[in-house]
């Protein structure tokens, strides 16, 4: 005969207390259904078909496409376009480093100074983009052409040489993305800056620190995550556009983002277009990747 | 010059029947694609066989499937920007076609080059849907009007309502070689690709291509960036006749070309944009459609624009209509596609576009207008400032045989692969770093 088990012995109690950790193990895969489904659907969904367009090949005639497997496609778009996504990188970055420090001191300030009127100050720089960016950058267009207001004036006021243009440099372009992309950068950095508790910056100054120093070590480095996330929030959008360079920039420019766009609306092209973008996902999934190594996955969410 | 000098009536047809029917049919072209396709890619024509893109419905546009149509008293004409005549904003001619039929004429300026615009329809036609559109017109120059005949995403016309067609259609639009007996299409206008420039700062422009190359220019060059285009242009600073040009040939173009731009001569790659570049100053000299640079002239302001028929060449094109598959209003399209014919419409037209006319008859029209024209003409002269006598007259309109023999054709590319070649030595030269 069997010796009868207490009540709260684990053998006795096994079946109902797994059922319990079975429930507690899905319920968070459970709660985050909806989340999971978004992301399938709008980012596993397009990439497997971007991954699956990369490797058929279509008909410029018809468009029609079957899959053969073309993985040589990756490599050969690599090679061919390598210096587009050197420039796109190079021009992203600067446009990115100018866009940080110039917003900086715009965040820092409305954070710090902006008093009760920090939701105005807030609001005037969202106002740019109140307006459709490829018409503003329509009309930088039309201020910086050679005749056009400004350089034609200072042409004729000797300030300039004759030959002396704007549009169709590269300067025009990282011009074209810092202007566009500033609000990006400077919100995540004022949400950073405006959680600093200024009593920790007082402690501080109470401890013989000079301005300096408690912007250095005080400020700084409790900005750092919203200066990473300014940065990607600035440098993807930026490394993957292509209207800037287009109305902007000349021949010796051409941004990664105008290849893939002339692959699929000019050529016609989709296994190109499609390796090139999964390319550049690639690389920005990298700085992502990087970010979340260095300051923690749970940071990006604080900001973005 | 005496009165023939300056007609195209007065030239043998077959002058004109030598100058574009020695090439290759397009849609030879189409058959003989895939023939030598490399072993490790499979031929395009064999995908589109592979997808089954056979002929969508062989009923479509037989005698039996016009009959069945009906007028909907509306269409949506897709056309090429400044192709047509416009007075504050309206088109007389059009205005007189919806008046005497009672159709409306939806007409959008939607085409900016070939390439982009069949990449917008190709989708809906693929999927056997309508474009929206119930005209569109595309070029022969380009491989995309040949892929929407090939495939039979063009209604074949009627040829019972084609009657303007058959009686003052041009030497150089009937039975043209991309189309042959007009199966398919009618021309809108013809044109040349040559070279336009600012006159006010290029003072002594010779008369060559070079032009387009010459350091001396350096940064204020613009060029199309229509391949096609592109590497024609490099072929004729060669040296060699475009339709007889080889790949070797195209290679050393492309080598000339990628000179020119890391020289710095070239400002940038443009699609039709270039006039507006050119009006405002961005270029100085472009290669330019003819019919623009003298619409351009229009206006005072512009006077400054000149266009030069470089020695080497300029380049002969025309612009199709053609109806797109499951087009909703295909009568209505016929009546219009007719319509444009009337030697009346196209004098209409041309006064203000200054293409290649493709009714020579549209010249008597402009010095003695018997309809419905005088009264249009009449109206137009303010705006345009120059009798009508000019536009009749001009070589560039009505050709003569000066403007005929300056004239060259563009290579005919005999399947998909010497396309992708072509492809893949001039559109890196348009996108390059």
């Amino acid at each position: 005969m069997e010796q009868p088990v207490p009540a709260d012995h684990p053998g006795r109690l096994s079946e109902p207390r797994r059922r319990a950790s079975f429930g507690k193990t899905v319920a968070p895969y459970l709660l985050s259904l909806p989340a999971g489904v978004w992301l399938a659907l709008l980012f596993i969904v397009p990439l497997g078909a971007m991954l699956i367009q990369s490797l058929e090949t279509c008909s410029p005639a018809s468009g029609a496409c079957v899959m053969t497997w073309r993985w040589g496609e990756l490599p050969s778009v690599v090679n061919l376009y390598h210096t587009q996504f050197l420039t796109s990188l190079y021009f992203a970055a600067i446009a990115t480093v100018v866009d940080l420090v110039i917003s900086f001191p715009i965040a820092y300030w409305i954070a710090f100074r902006g008093g009760r009127r920090k939701n105005f100050f807030l609001l005037m720089l969202l106002v740019p983009f109140f307006v459709s960016f490829i018409i503003r950058t329509v009309v930088w267009e039309f201020v910086l052409s050679n005749n056009g207001v400004v350089l034609h004036t200072l042409k004729n006021l000797h300030l300039l040489p004759q030959g002396f243009h704007v549009l169709g440099t590269g300067f025009a372009v990282i011009a074209g993305l810092a202007y566009n992309y500033l609000p990006f950068t400077a919100l995540p950095l004022y949400v950073a800056l405006e959680r600093i508790d200024h009593r920790v910056l007082e402690a501080a100054y109470d401890l013989y620190a000079t301005r300096r120093v408690g912007f250095t070590r005080v400020i700084l480095p409790l900005t750092v995550p919203g200066i990473y996330a300014a940065f990607l929030l600035t440098f993807i959008p930026a490394f993957g556009d292509y209207v800037n360079q287009q109305i902007l920039g000349g021949t010796a420019n051409t941004m990664i983002g105008t290849v893939i766009q002339n692959e699929y609306t000019s050529a016609g092209d989709y296994a190109s277009g499609a390796s090139l973008s999964l390319v550049l996902l690639a690389i920005s999934l990298v700085g992502i990747f990087l970010y979340a190594r260095v300051l923690g996955s749970r940071t990006i969410e604080q900001y973005l | 010059m005496s009165e023939n000098d300056t007609s195209m009536e007065g030239m043998d047809p077959a002058f004109w029947r030598g100058l574009t029917q020695q090439r290759l049919s397009r849609r030879n072209v189409m058959k003989a694609a895939g023939l030598g396709a490399g072993a490790s890619m499979l031929s395009l024509a064999g995908v589109d066989a592979a997808m089954g893109a056979s002929l969508p419905n062989a009923n479509v546009g037989t005698a039996k499937w016009w009959a069945k149509q009906k007028l909907h008293h509306k269409v949506n004409f897709a056309n090429w920007p400044l192709y047509i005549d416009v007075l504050a904003g309206k088109h007389l001619s059009l205005e007189h076609f919806t008046q005497t039929t009672g159709i409306k004429v939806n007409y959008l300026e939607a085409v900016q080059d070939n390439a982009s615009f069949y990449a917008k329809i190709r989708p809906s036609l693929a999927a056997g849907q309508g474009t929206g559109y119930d005209i569109v017109v595309l070029t022969n120059n380009n491989p995309q009007l040949g892929y929407l005949l090939e495939l039979g995403w063009a209604i074949p016309l009627d040829h019972k309502l084609m009657t303007n067609f058959n009686k003052y259609a041009g030497p150089l639009v009937k039975n043209p070689s991309w189309d042959p007996g007009n199966k398919y299409t009618m021309a809108w206008q013809s044109g040349w690709t040559a070279i336009g420039y600012n006159s006010q700062v290029i003072k002594n422009p010779g008369d060559s291509i070079q032009m387009l190359f010459d350091k001396k220019y350096k940064g204020q060059v613009g060029m199309l960036s229509d391949p096609f285009e592109l590497g024609t242009a490099g072929l004729l600073a060669i040296g060699v006749e475009p339709d007889k040009s080889t790949e070797k040939d195209w290679v050393k173009a492309a080598k000339k070309l990628h000179q020119q731009k890391s020289d710095g001569i070239v400002v940038a790659y443009y699609d039709q944009s270039y006039i507006a570049h050119l009006k405002n100053g961005d270029i100085n000299i472009a290669q330019a459609y003819s019919g623009d640079i003298f619409q351009a002239n229009l206006s005072t302001k512009y006077k400054k624009l000149k266009l030069l028929l470089p020695k080497e060449g300029a380049m002969l094109w025309t612009d199709n209509m053609v109806i797109p598959l499951y087009a909703q209003n295909p009568l209505d399209a016929m009546k219009l596609m007719d319509f444009a014919y009337n030697p009346m419409t196209q004098a209409v037209i041309e006064y203000y576009n200054d293409y290649i006319c493709p009714v020579p008859a549209a010249k008597q029209q402009l010095l003695h207008p018997t309809g419905w024209d005088a009264a249009a003409l009449h109206k137009l002269a303010p705006e345009i400032g120059l009798p009508t006598s000019v536009t009749a007259n001009s070589p560039i309109v009505f050709p003569n045989a000066a403007s005929v023999k300056i004239t060259k054709n563009y290579y005919q590319f005999k399947n998909q692969e010497e396309i992708n070649a072509w492809n893949s030595l001039f559109l890196p030269i348009t996108q390059g770093a």
